[in-house]
């Protein structure tokens, strides 16, 4: 009777807030800015299965960082993006989910903190045939916490999920929401409002075009 | 004279024949925390002025005129107790959950806790003559679960009148019957007392037909037979049998499709018990009893369109237990005791429900009360308890009293308590299938399981916990109450008491493994550390002969020591309003979940000469951490809270020189609901009852 999160994927309507990125060249390091992306819809529910449960249409949404842009899905076997989105799962461009130098990890701390990525950081692909993902899916193991008493996903504080984009650079991400407008729903929130209104990430990055890993 | 005070408390209803005894009545309000007789804190009978730790008495007189049916009732309405829902009704004593407060009936413990709590509103107050409350850890005399304190709940058969008859009708048709008998002839004295409650419950829960509380039915029964063949023997039997039906259509809608379920619960409860007591001399008695108790539940849960549900408990508790009382100079007390105990569990989240899971204590435990002036006395006692599936525990315990004159006393008490592992956690084999099928396997047989999931190829990875499995130890708490009684003047008293408790080895469910597929594998460590601290004042005044004001405050802090050592090293983090991370501040956290930093009640009472009664109690708690927002797994300012809230209830009545009595009353009065966290607070709801009693002229 609980909605589960499922984990099947839909895109819809996004809009993003454009900052422009600054590209630099040389040995200068200036510091990238962060740019925040708001709303992206990823396999937002279409209604409710007789077993209670969230459907939607399972589609996957495609980023860029590089473009900071969202990527069609007939490109998904191709290096133009670098991380996808679809309800709370969360994939880069690697193993058996696309063809690029794709990882990531996840890091605790503050995303403002981390300026450098630790030379001993491993990065891990994704691999979905044993159900392990770079960034690990599942409530409390990658970026979120799912509740079942107020059936909310929060994401957890002090996570940075550090990416390896589809062309081998660098960029880190922290979740803000997983509710449309960015703003997570009150417990005492209607049903409808729940499932409707989730699976829309707002979240900041930024990525460094140099192939350096600091930031 | 104090019998007579029980007696009529006990009735419940002011005697109007009797001017005397209702003076006497509200005197005895006044000084309910005067001179009572109290069993619970020593196990021998002692003055309430005499105790060295802290008790709070509810006497019968209060219980009715309250209104209260059921234990919860009544428990709310008490300085440091809350009520907490899931599982039942349980109670938190001083900011500690209700898995650490034992429950007695007549000083033997029930049985049958779901995930530790024992739902209080098993148990009618029709009968009783009046309920103890110990604070502070009395494990030195009760052994495991008495970590918080002790509720002790006492009928007694020897007083009162010989038919007590009363119906009460309230709101979503509840419906309560009771019918009470005594027998009282100078070697026997019997007491039956038979109850009845019905309800349809009430659904408060926007959008949704299921019912928060589901109608219940429930029969209850104790017998009390007291023979006394001589002036230094007696022997004491009681039984006590529940059965509860609870049938629960649970219809929930979710954008226009709905599910259907049907639940069915069915309770019995069985308490028996026999006493014989012997007085050999003025100054050595002794007492043997044996107790056996089974509570059995059963739940099926029919869906339309999912599979069922069902949950068997099956839980057996026997126990054999002998006390000498020996008075070996004038101030010198000692108490000896020893005992055993059975126990067993049969239950469907267990590897099978067939099996029964087994446990035997053996303990012994001593008691020396020394009173060396008249204004000092000092009791030391220990307790040892052996066990069959985990560690052996070690309870001492330490308190004094210092009057300094007549209006100003002294308490102040240091003792260690433990709750054992329970059953849950040492053989839960418990798999869901719906959510990610994770198991948790209590810890007396996780490796075991483990190792053989193992063997079959099932198991992904070990965590360095499942090397960390062994023996699971009790949870211990240190626990210090220092307590200031003053009595004012004849009117007026206060009384002060400061608490902590520190409590270790907290067993807490971890993640010991993954299987191959990736789902989680837990079981129970001993790795929590917390403590509850704080504060709670009391006081009565008797405005006039008919009016008296008392009220009841409590503030408490609480906390785990592990996030707080964690917070300090400044690896705990919290977001922002924009979702951003930031660290978190020691002062914004909060404590433990289900928590309330300040607890208050004040309550007003009337009673006329002429049997007129009326009372105002208004409960106030303040606001209580339910979920975690942040994903920190530490509660702080920006996670999901309960409201504050206030209570209003109120009573009126009157009982009639012929042994009539009515009242009508009205709980809830603002009509108060937060449905998601008080499911147990209906809305505004009133009730309307009659009683006879047999007027006993004999009264002793």
């Amino acid at each position: 009777m609980k909605k589960t999160v499922s984990k099947i994927a839909m895109g819809l309507g996004l809009s993003i807030a454009l900052i422009a990125c600054s590209k630099e060249s040389g040995t200068v390091v200036v510091p990238v800015s962060a740019i925040t992306v708001k709303d992206l819809a990823a396999d937002t529910v279409t209604g409710i299965g007789v077993d209670g449960r969230p459907q939607s249409a399972g589609t996957i949404t495609y980023y860029s960082l590089v473009d900071n842009k969202v990527v069609a899905s007939t490109d998904a076997t191709t290096t133009k993006w670098d991380v996808a989105f679809t309800s709370t799962k969360i994939l880069v461009n690697s193993g058996t989910s696309g063809p690029g130098l794709g990882g990531a990890f996840v890091f605790k701390g503050l995303f403002d903190e981390l300026k450098t990525i630790p030379t001993d950081s491993s990065f891990a692909t994704d691999n979905s045939n044993a159900s392990s993902f770079a960034i690990p899916w599942g409530s409390g193991k990658g970026w979120y916490t799912y509740d079942g008493l107020t059936t909310l996903v929060n994401p957890i504080a002090g996570r940075v999920l550090v990416i390896r984009t589809a062309s081998g650079k660098f960029a880190k991400i922290e979740i803000l929401n997983y509710y449309k407008g960015g703003v997570t729903l009150p417990s005492t929130a209607s049903d409808s409002d729940k499932l409707t209104k989730q699976r829309y990430y707002t979240f900041r990055y930024a990525y460094q075009p140099n192939g350096t890993k600091t930031f | 004279m104090k019998k007579t005070i029980y007696l009529i408390g006990f009735l419940g209803l002011f005697q109007g024949s009797n001017l005397f005894a209702q003076l006497r009545f509200v005197k005895d309000t006044l000084e309910a925390n005067g001179d009572s007789v109290v069993v619970t804190a020593t196990r021998t009978e002692r003055k309430l002025s005499n105790l060295t730790v802290p008790v709070t008495i509810i006497n019968a007189k209060t219980i009715q005129q309250n209104g209260a049916l059921r234990l919860t009732d009544i428990l709310k309405e008490q300085t440091g107790l809350n009520l907490t829902s899931g599982f039942g009704a349980g109670v938190q004593l001083q900011g500690l959950n209700p898995d650490y407060t034992i429950i007695l009936i007549n000083g033997e413990p029930l049985v049958g806790r779901t995930a530790g709590v024992l739902d209080l509103n098993r148990i009618a107050l029709g009968n009783i003559k009046k309920i103890e409350i110990v604070k502070g850890p009395s494990s030195s005399l009760y052994g495991s679960e008495a970590m918080a304190g002790v509720i002790n709940i006492i009928t007694d058969a020897t007083v009162g009148s010989p038919i007590t008859m009363g119906l009460r009708y309230g709101t979503y048709n509840t419906i309560d019957a009771n019918l009470e008998t005594k027998l009282n002839t100078k070697q026997l004295q019997y007491q039956g007392f038979y109850n009845s409650y019905s309800t349809d419950g009430y659904s408060i829960r926007p959008n949704s037909n299921s019912r928060v509380t589901t109608p219940i039915d429930r029969y209850a029964t104790t017998q009390q037979l007291k023979w006394s063949p001589s002036s230094n023997t007696s022997l004491l039997l009681n039984t006590r049998f529940t059965k509860e039906k609870i049938q629960n259509e649970i219809a929930v809608s979710n954008n226009g499709i709905t599910i259907y379920s049907i639940g069915k619960e069915d309770i019995n409860d069985l308490n028996l018990s026999a006493t014989l007591n012997h007085r050999f001399s003025k100054a050595l008695k002794t007492s043997v009893r044996a107790y056996t108790t089974t509570y059995d539940a059963v739940q099926n849960l029919l869906t339309i369109n999912g599979l069922p549900y069902r949950d068997v408990l099956n839980h057996n508790f026997k126990r054999i237990e002998n006390q000498t009382d020996w008075d070996v100079r004038k101030n010198l007390q000692a108490v000896i005791g020893f005992g055993a105990v059975w126990e067993g569990v049969k239950s469907s989240r267990y590897d099978s429900e067939k099996v029964r899971k087994q446990n035997e204590i053996q303990y012994a435990f001593t008691q020396w009360e020394w009173k060396p002036s008249e204004k000092l006395t000092l009791i030391g006692g220990v307790r040892f308890d052996q066990n069959t599936q985990f560690a052996s525990a070690y309870s001492p315990k330490l308190s004094m009293l210092y009057k300094l004159n007549n209006q100003h006393q002294f308490r102040f008490s240091i003792g260690q308590g433990f709750k054992a592992p329970d059953f849950r956690q040492l053989f839960l084999d418990f798999t869901n299938a719906a959510a990610g099928s994770y198991s948790v396997f209590g810890s007396a047989q996780a490796q075991q399981v483990i190792a053989k999931l193992d063997a079959l190829g099932q198991i992904g990875n070990l965590f360095p916990n499942y090397y960390l499995l062994k023996a699971l130890k009790p949870e211990y708490s240190n626990g210090l109450h220092f307590t200031w009684d003053w009595k004012i003047n004849m009117q007026s008293s206060i009384s002060v008491q400061l608490f902590r408790n520190d409590i270790k080895n907290l067993i807490e469910s971890q993640q010991v493994g993954t299987y191959i597929s990736g789902a989680q594998i837990y079981s129970y460590l001993n790795i929590g550390r917390a403590f509850t601290t704080g504060f709670e004042l009391e006081g009565q005044h008797k405005i006039n002969t008919n009016w008296t004001l008392s009220g009841g405050y409590q503030f408490l802090q609480t906390g785990d020591k592990d996030q707080i050592a964690e917070i300090k090293s400044g690896t705990v983090y919290t977001k922002n309003s924009q979702g951003y991370s930031r660290l978190m501040k020691l002062n914004e956290y909060v404590g433990l979940p289900n928590t309330s930093r300040h607890k208050l009640q004040v309550k007003i009472n009337y009673n006329s000469p002429k049997g007129y009664y009326l009372n105002a109690r208004a409960i106030y708690r303040s606001r209580w951490a339910v979920n975690n927002n942040n994903g920190n797994e530490v509660f702080d300012n920006g996670d999901v809270f309960a409201s504050g809230y206030v209570a209003l209830n109120s009573a009126a009545g009157k009982t009639f020189k012929n042994g009539i009595g009515v009242q009508v009353g009205m709980d809830n009065i603002t009509n108060y609901v937060d449905a998601a966290n008080l499911p147990n607070l209906p809305g505004r709801t009133f009730y309307t009852s009659i009683k006879y009693q047999l007027q006993n002229n004999k009264n002793k």
